[in-house]
């Protein structure tokens, strides 16, 4: 009974959705301060002399800089001889996800759209953010090595596509939990859900990630219904991903019990993100968005690298 | 069986099921409704939270309620309840059911069919034998036989009731008590007695037999739903006499009779009243007599029955009347012939054929009427003896030439040679008025007048008999109007004659009466005479013509006949000659039944019924059910097409008074629209009445109103002076001419629209254009007149741009100059010119064909501004002067008028004459 299959979206339109979200903004670059072997070169410029395309400046030669790199235009125009420096250049690769289990189909009358379909919009929002920025995108678990360009964000979107049609058919995979990956070092992982597992098994999944030195961000989508508890009556409770149904004979009277332990789990997640070196962020499906796109924007240009990476 | 008032209850012990209804209310409370579905992706966080009170979840209270409800109709309806219960029926013993079958159960047959079927049921219920009774003599030949009295089961009675339908005779309700006769039944019997609200013989005796049975019930209908009884009609000269009977009550009552023809058509229609206190009711039905004839049974509305119905045979038709002339001489002088008086007094109410004796003969009329005149030969005057004896009346004038030739073989009377003449110069005796008439003789009751005078008269021979053959004397006792049987017929002497000039008789309305009772006192002369009548169509019980059934025997020619299972009433005898036998003609009057009949009790048939509830009760018990079923469901929020019923009741709520306020308002727009159309609808309907009536009051000229107030105020006139002299010189006589505005007001009532163009006129609208190019395509004529005779000129030329501009739109044929031979030059009388206020300018009509509208020509143009010539005022005088002028002209304008009127309204009928010369000069040779 997931409603997901009313707002089944049709193909690459939530990508159409993402880029009008993203197109408000200027393309993001995300802060790598981290040089590292892995990092392929990218039109990413730092500011500083590096390998590139880009011109940066001419200077002087010195002895030890090989010949091939004397710009001879430049040479001849006077006395010295002058070297052609180039800016440094360097992509950041990022690895998105956004949960699909049965527990984001979901929506109530308050909320404009299933949490599933806000968080693939604001994932490809942020792609198609990156993507303009030259940065190397893909998708987690899907197998593929991260990609720049259009045709990454086509890819990202029809993959996501592909992950809502065969979800439908092989029921709640991985239970809300981020699938089991090895991602290169020093790489950024964002991450879409409404995190409602028990924390433990986030922890231990997300340890995974942050011991390789993965740095990461945790945006937590929630129905504003499942943040005020609105229910009256005797109402039999069945959750979406084959849990046990739980029966309340007067549901308004656990509405106090209900938000502490949903502020605990906040509060858990908050914890979990702060110890891992990561960050957090809570987006409510009745706001717009824009508005947690933005943010997105502004925290990811300085997305840390996990804590217990090497620095 | 438990009564409360109307209610009962079949089973009522069933009714202690209503005691657990508590406990249904407790069972019901502490079982929970299923609780709504709710989906909820947190749900893991709301595992293990417990709601602190402990109060059980409970079904709502109305919920209850419902369940309660629908519990306790399920026992009602199990119980057996019954609406209106019958009385209880004492005793052990059967039912008997005597049922009148009569005629006059007709008319209300299927309640009381309805009525012993309800008594057979309650006979069933309560295991009783059933003894089924009718008062009227069976249908078959065995008519004598007594009905068998034997108790039967229900549905064998049920199956007799089926089959069981109204008689077209009378009952007869000593069968009853002969039935009965030997009959012993188990126990104290229920009588119900179905009248029919008529005495018949044998009532009583039928009554206290029944009585010694058990307590008897008479079921009767309502006083004023007594049958009636339609009575043959009178014949009363020109008239017919309609009647019916009724029982007699003392309130007013209009029973409707419809005289229908053999197809079953109805020929006429008219009421009959009762008055208060009266038994019958009669009212003249006057008819032509082609009508007259033509009917063929009389029957009263909303009656059914044999006794509803009355046949009618050749008894009821006008009697023909055969005047014999005299070849030479008569008619020469009209005042003075006998048959001019004779002709004048019959017409009105009889058939008259002249002729000669023989060729009166052959059509055998039922009177002939010798106003001294004598058969020529004696082969004549045998023959007229044997249709005399036939049923022929023969009546006599006497006159100066039966003085000639006192033969008095074909007269009532012998007589004495010589006339007596009474006053006169030379006797002492004045003329003798008339005495009264002998009060056994068909003429008596007649007003006898004082200035009848007779003064010249034969004398019959004195006789032992001729005090019985007078039907009427002078004063002095002298007889005036002999008569005499001859077998079926009459030979009749008025001992004077048919003119004046013996008598003023003639001249007297006393000869209408007198003639007219002579002529009903006539039988008609009937074909055969002495065979039996085989049946031919019957009534039955509802008084509808039928095949007649194997039983029914031959009228007998003869003898009185009463109808009954041997004869039952309708028609006998062949299609060429017909004998009715009607129901009527042997019931005598209607009694109602005796008020006080003993210890019986009377109920109404239509009274209310036994009705058994457990249906309604089960149905609405299971309505109820399917409403606690989706009520159910909706608590449950499983209804379909509810998607937000997940979260309860936040939402939804204002988009449906939006709803019901749209629809508010959607349906007050409708009625107001509603109502604006009526109005428009009402409006217009008014008035296109009111002018079609007006327009077609008369046949009428009309003329398009320009809007130019001098225009149309001379067309009015013109057209009024055209009318004027129309009815002056022609048959033609129209009423005052009518001013159209083609698309507004319908031109189909009109002959001919004139039509003057001015300058100043615009074109017409679609509706105009349209209107006139349909009344030209239905053969309209229209006179186009472009009051100016240079304007002519202009249209030959092409430049006529008013013309044009007025007429566009139009479909106009191609006209051409007035061909010398045209109708219009002849159609009244015999003109060349066509002048109008100006003469010469020229006539051009339509280019005709033998194809369109039988060549008539439907347009046609001129310039003349005949209006203007033809315009008169209010007193008759011309408002125009003619140019160049001259009385010569106005008159040749007004020639042209009726002309074109004549034209308009007769088409080609003229054009044939056109080919007169040609036809003739071929004929020549």
């Amino acid at each position: 009974m997931a409603p997901a299959s009313k707002q089944r979206s049709p193909p690459l339109d939530a990508q159409r959705r993402g880029e009008a979200l993203a197109a408000g903004l200027p393309p993001l670059l995300v802060a790598a301060e981290r040089v590292a072997a892995t990092v392929v070169q990218g039109v990413h410029g730092r500011r500083r002399v590096g390998l590139g395309e880009t011109f940066w400046q001419f200077r002087s030669y010195e002895p030890g800089d090989p010949p091939q790199l004397i710009d001879w235009r430049q040479t001849a125009k006077s006395d010295r001889v002058y070297v052609r420096d180039l800016e440094w250049e360097a992509a950041q690769s990022l690895w998105l996800w956004s949960d699909g289990s049965g527990s984001m189909n979901w929506q109530s009358i308050e909320a404009a759209e299933q949490k599933k379909r806000r968080a693939d919009v604001l994932l490809l929002a942020l792609a198609s953010l990156l993507v303009r920025g030259g940065e190397r995108v893909a998708l987690l678990g899907s197998g593929r090595r991260p990609h720049s360009g259009r045709d990454a964000l086509q890819r990202l979107a029809l993959a996501l596509e592909r992950e809502q049609g065969t979800e439908q058919g092989d029921g709640q995979e991985g239970e809300g939990l981020p699938p089991r990956d090895t991602l290169p070092r020093h790489s950024r992982l964002i991450l879409f859900s409404d995190f409602l597992a028990p924390v433990e098994a986030i922890e231990a999944r997300l340890r995974v990630f942050a011991e390789r030195g993965v740095g990461g961000h945790l945006v937590q989508i929630l129905d504003p219904a499942e943040l005020s508890f609105p229910f009256t009556g005797r109402l039999n409770f069945i959750g979406l991903e084959s849990e046990k149904s739980w029966l309340l004979s007067r549901s308004e009277a656990v509405r106090g019990e209900y938000l502490k332990r949903m502020e605990r789990q906040r509060a858990a997640l908050a914890d979990l993100a702060r110890r891992l070196g990561w960050r957090y962020q809570l987006h409510h499906t009745d706001r717009s968005a824009e508005g947690a796109l933005l943010s997105l924007y502004q925290t990811i240009g300085t997305l840390p690298t996990a804590r217990g990476g090497a620095r | 069986m438990l009564g409360f008032g109307p209610l009962a209850f079949a089973s009522p012990w069933l009714l202690l099921a209503l005691l657990a209804l508590p406990v249904l209310w407790f069972l019901l409370r502490v079982t929970p409704p299923s609780p709504r579905r709710q989906f909820f992706p947190a749900v893991r966080l709301l595992m293990g939270l417990r709601t602190p009170e402990e109060t059980p979840a409970r079904t709502p209270w109305w919920l209850l309620l419902l369940r309660l409800l629908i519990a306790a109709l399920v026992i009602l309806a199990l119980a057996r309840p019954i609406l209106n219960p019958t009385a209880p029926w004492g005793g052990e013993g059967p039912l008997v059911l005597v049922v009148d079958d009569g005629w006059s159960a007709a008319l209300d047959w299927d309640a009381r069919q309805e009525a012993a079927n309800a008594l057979v049921d309650q006979a069933e219920r309560r295991e009783r034998a059933v003894l089924l009774l009718t008062t009227a003599p069976a249908r078959s030949g065995r008519a004598q036989e007594p009905q068998v009295a034997a108790l039967q089961d229900a549905e064998a009675v049920r199956r007799q009731l089926r089959t069981l339908s109204p008689k077209p005779w009378a009952v007869d309700r000593q069968r009853v008590v002969e039935a009965l006769q030997d009959t012993r039944l188990p126990g104290p019997a229920q009588v119900y007695w179905l009248a029919d609200g008529l005495d018949a013989p044998g009532t009583t005796a039928m009554l206290q037999r029944l009585r010694r049975l058990g307590a008897v019930t008479m079921l009767r209908g309502a006083a004023d739903e007594a049958p009636k009884l339609l009575l043959p009609p009178e014949n009363e000269g020109a008239e017919m006499l309609v009647r019916a009977a009724r029982v007699p009550a003392d309130f007013s009552e209009t029973v409707t009779l419809r005289a229908v023809d053999a197809e079953g058509y109805a020929v006429a229609s008219t009421d009959l009243t009762f008055e208060p206190g009266s038994a019958e009711a009669r009212q003249p039905l006057d008819l032509p007599l082609e009508l007259r004839n033509r009917i063929d049974r009389l029957r009263l509305e909303r009656e059914q029955g044999a006794g509803a119905v009355v046949l009618l045979d050749e008894r009821w038709r006008r009697r023909p009347v055969g005047l014999v002339t005299v070849s030479a001489g008569a008619g020469s002088q009209p005042l003075l012939d006998e048959l001019y008086y004779l002709e004048r007094a019959l017409d009105p109410f009889t058939e008259i054929y002249r002729g000669s004796l023989e060729q009166l003969l052959e059509r055998r009329p039922a009177v002939m009427i010798l106003a001294d005149s004598r058969p020529g030969s004696p082969s004549e005057a045998a023959s007229l003896r044997e249709w005399v004896e036939d049923g022929g009346l023969l009546l006599h004038f006497a006159g100066p030439r039966l003085l000639d030739t006192p033969d008095s073989s074909l007269l009532p009377v012998e007589l004495r040679d010589g006339s007596r003449t009474l006053g006169g110069a030379l006797a002492w005796d004045r003329p003798a008025g008339l005495g009264a008439f002998p009060a056994e003789g068909p003429l008596s009751g007649l007003a006898v007048p004082d200035d009848v005078v007779v003064r010249r008269q034969v004398l019959a021979e004195p006789a032992l008999d001729l005090a019985e053959k007078t039907w009427a004397r002078l004063e002095d006792g002298t007889p005036l109007i002999t008569a005499e049987r001859w077998e079926a017929g009459w030979s009749v002497l008025v001992h004077t004659t048919a003119n004046a000039e013996w008598s003023n008789l003639a001249l007297s309305g006393l000869f209408v009466e007198l003639l007219q009772r002579v002529v009903a006192l006539s039988e008609g002369v009937e074909t055969d005479g002495e065979e039996a009548l085989p049946p031919l169509r019957l009534l039955d019980g509802f008084g509808r013509l039928v095949r007649p059934s194997p039983g029914v025997q031959s009228l007998p020619a003869d003898s009185e006949v009463v109808p009954g299972p041997a004869h039952p009433p309708g028609l006998y005898g062949s299609a060429l000659s017909r004998r009715a036998l009607n129901l009527a003609e042997a019931v005598p009057a209607l009694e109602p039944l005796p008020e006080v009949i003993g210890d019986v009790a009377m109920a109404p048939y239509r009274a209310e019924r036994e009705q058994s509830l457990m249906p309604w009760l089960l149905t609405a018990a299971l309505l109820l059910a399917l409403l606690d079923q989706f009520l159910g469901l909706a608590l449950r929020g499983l209804l379909p097409g509810r998607p937000h019923r997940r979260l309860g009741r936040l939402g939804r709520r204002p988009r449906r008074g939006a709803g019901a306020a749209g629809l508010v308002c959607a349906l007050a727009i409708t009625g107001l629209v509603m109502a604006d159309t009526a109005r428009a609808q009402d409006g217009s309907a008014g008035t296109d009445e009111s002018y079609a009536f007006a327009a077609l009051e008369e046949t009428r000229l009309a003329y398009v109103v320009t809007g130019q107030t001098d225009i149309d105020e001379m067309s009015r006139a013109g057209l009024l002076g055209l009318s004027q002299m129309l009815t002056r010189r022609t048959t033609i006589e129209p009423g005052e001419p009518m001013g159209v505005r083609p698309g507004r007001d319908e031109l189909a009532f009109f002959p001919l629209v004139y039509w003057p163009i001015t300058a100043s006129q615009g074109g017409l609208d679609q509706a105009g254009q349209d209107a006139l190019n349909r009344f030209l395509e239905h053969g309209g004529t229209l006179l186009i007149d472009l009051l100016r005779p240079d304007a002519l000129r202009d249209v030959m030329g092409g430049t006529n741009s008013r013309l044009q501009q007025t007429t566009d739109g139009l479909g106009i044929p191609p006209l051409q100059p007035l061909p010398p031979d045209h109708v219009l030059t002849r159609a009244f009388y015999l003109i060349q010119e066509f002048p109008g206020r100006y003469s010469g300018a020229g006539l051009w009509v339509e280019e005709t064909d033998e194809r369109r509208h039988d060549g008539v020509a439907t347009v046609i143009l001129g310039a003349g501004d005949w209006a203007s010539a033809w315009a008169v005022d209010a007193r008759g005088r011309p408002m125009a002067a003619v140019v160049p002028g001259g009385e010569r002209q106005r008159e040749i304008a007004y020639r042209f008028g009726i002309n074109l009127v004549m034209y308009a309204l007769t088409g080609n009928y003229k054009a044939d004459q056109v080919h007169v010369p040609y036809i003739l000069e071929r004929l020549g040779q």
